[in-house]
């Protein structure tokens, strides 16, 4: 089981790295922000996805990941299961 | 279509190695019958890699069945691949350079995206992890971009300009334009000219799934199941001479390249423009004085990554308009894959086969309509088809665009 302190880490530190790769505020960053609506292109979401990669010491699958539609809670989700944390979230 | 003007150089011989094996012939006999060089990565590190196939140059490619015994220890891979496309495509043009004055006015321009990348990694490797105390003395020669240009000078005895040119995936038709400019310009009478790239090394591939734009299964372009390019190695190299120079000697003109199109994008590192593709394959046409209609077939870039495809497809509405849907258009990179340098010109292989023997290659693994990609792809089979006139489209990383307007002889 996941402890929830767990995933609200996670999601502290995905939003840390995504309002640092953004330039913007970490309280601009929603969980319903898509990459593309903070001005992600392509080339940043590539960065996010590493910097997040390079935190956790995961790897995400080579798939699977949109870049532009994808939000910020999808990055959260994508984490969660990698990281081996189990629990009722990992059903990804 | 007849050959004439003197802005036109004539195609006089071609070489290839690719995945479909050594010769352009054996890379032309696989794309008309539709068959993939793509298979399971073949490399020391497959296990630790997330990237599980490519487009390799066969196992059987022996170099010390082509090169001198002396000339081993000099060449990296891609040099390898260069000098041997060159010696396929100098053969073929019947050329001799024991002719002084000739070879004064012979050059030679190669397109590579890396360089020695082998090399490169094979001696940090044993710098960095082996901790070695001396590399090999012919590490720099192996490494320097310009190589694969001065070895196939070196070969043939060709004292006209020769260099290297680099960008990225458009890299052989930079080259091939480069060396029709020079052709035109009265800088040489004949040019060999192509390009090359072997770089498939634990960090570059490292590199390449660090992007994220590797496709996991196959090499789908234009289709809505694609999912990204599938790295290629390999080489093309092509004899071009003023046609008045193919005429005098009385050469056998494979095709002609009637004009050349560059823009660069100047916007995003790496997604792609529709504007800078479009600025490409209008100049292309212009340089040549062709009419948008007056094209049968695009080998397109057609990288079967999400974004390049539906740019790409895009940019040929606004170029060709109605004539976009009368188009036969292909990208063979879904069976070479992506030999990035030396897509170019393997692809260039594609057009001259396709004008010769007015057969188009198919694009192969087009299993999946995509709204995006609404155009006549030649889908997973040849087609019959009398090809006059023809673009070759190239759209690096890096915005840089290169685009050849070719016709038949």
């Amino acid at each position: 089981m996941t402890a929830t302190s767990d995933i609200d880490d996670i999601r502290r530190q995905v939003f840390a790295i995504v309002a640092r790769q953004a330039k913007i505020d970490v309280a601009t960053v929603q969980d319903d922000s898509t990459l593309g609506a903070l001005g992600l292109a392509s080339l940043d979401a590539i960065e996010v996805i590493f910097d997040i990669e390079e935190a956790f010491d995961i790897s995400f699958p080579e798939q699977g990941i949109d870049f532009t539609a994808g939000t910020v809670r999808d990055l959260v989700d994508a984490v969660v299961p990698v990281l081996g944390a189990g629990g009722e979230g990992a059903g990804q | 279509m007849s050959v004439g003007g003197s802005r036109a150089v004539a195609i006089t011989g071609m070489g290839a190695i690719s995945a479909m094996g050594e010769g352009a012939g054996a890379l032309w006999q696989a794309l008309r019958a539709g068959t993939s060089g793509i298979r399971p990565l073949r490399h020391a590190y497959a296990e630790e890699l997330r990237v599980r196939i490519a487009a390799q140059v066969p196992e059987s490619f022996d170099p010390a069945a082509h090169f001198p015994e002396r000339l081993l220890p000099m060449l990296d891979r891609t040099a390898q691949f260069a000098l041997f496309a060159a010696n396929e495509a100098i053969a073929q043009s019947g050329l001799e350079f024991a002719d002084a004055a000739l070879a004064a006015r012979c050059g030679v321009v190669v397109g590579t995206g890396v360089g020695g990348e082998t090399t490169h990694d094979d001696q940090n490797r044993r710098l960095y992890a082996e901790q070695a105390r001396r590399l090999h003395p012919l590490t720099i020669v192996r490494i320097m971009a310009n190589a694969p240009a001065s070895l196939i000078s070196m070969a043939h005895g060709l004292h006209g300009p020769a260099f290297v040119v680099s960008s990225a995936c458009a890299s052989t038709n930079h080259a091939i334009a480069q060396a029709v400019m020079m052709i035109r310009a009265g800088m040489a009478d004949v040019m060999l000219a192509g390009g090359a790239d072997a770089c498939l090394s634990f960090g570059v591939l490292r590199a390449w799934e660090a992007m994220r734009v590797l496709a996991g299964d196959d090499c789908r372009p234009f289709s809505a199941n694609r999912r990204g390019l599938v790295l290629a190695e390999g080489a093309g190299m092509f004899v071009l001479e003023s046609l008045a120079h193919a005429q005098a000697r009385g050469a056998a003109i494979l095709g002609v390249v009637a004009g050349v199109g560059m823009s660069a994008d100047a916007g995003d590192i790496v997604s792609p423009d529709v504007a800078g593709g479009v600025a490409a394959m209008r100049l292309a046409l212009a340089d040549a004085g062709f009419e948008p209609a007056a094209i049968d077939y695009i080998n397109a870039h057609g990288t079967g990554t999400p974004t390049n495809d539906a740019s790409e497809t895009r940019a040929i509405h606004e170029v060709f308009g109605a004539h976009a849907r009368r188009l036969a258009i292909s990208s063979t990179k879904s069976m070479h894959g992506h030999a990035l340098g030396a897509s170019g010109a393997l692809e260039l292989v594609a057009v001259l086969g396709a004008m010769r023997e007015s057969l188009v290659p198919p694009t192969i693994n087009l299993d999946a309509p995509d709204p995006e990609c609404d155009l006549d792809y030649v889908p997973n089979q040849a087609r019959p088809l009398p090809v006059a006139a023809a673009l070759s489209n190239a759209f690096a990383f890096g915005g840089l665009n290169a685009v050849l307007a070719l016709r038949a002889a």
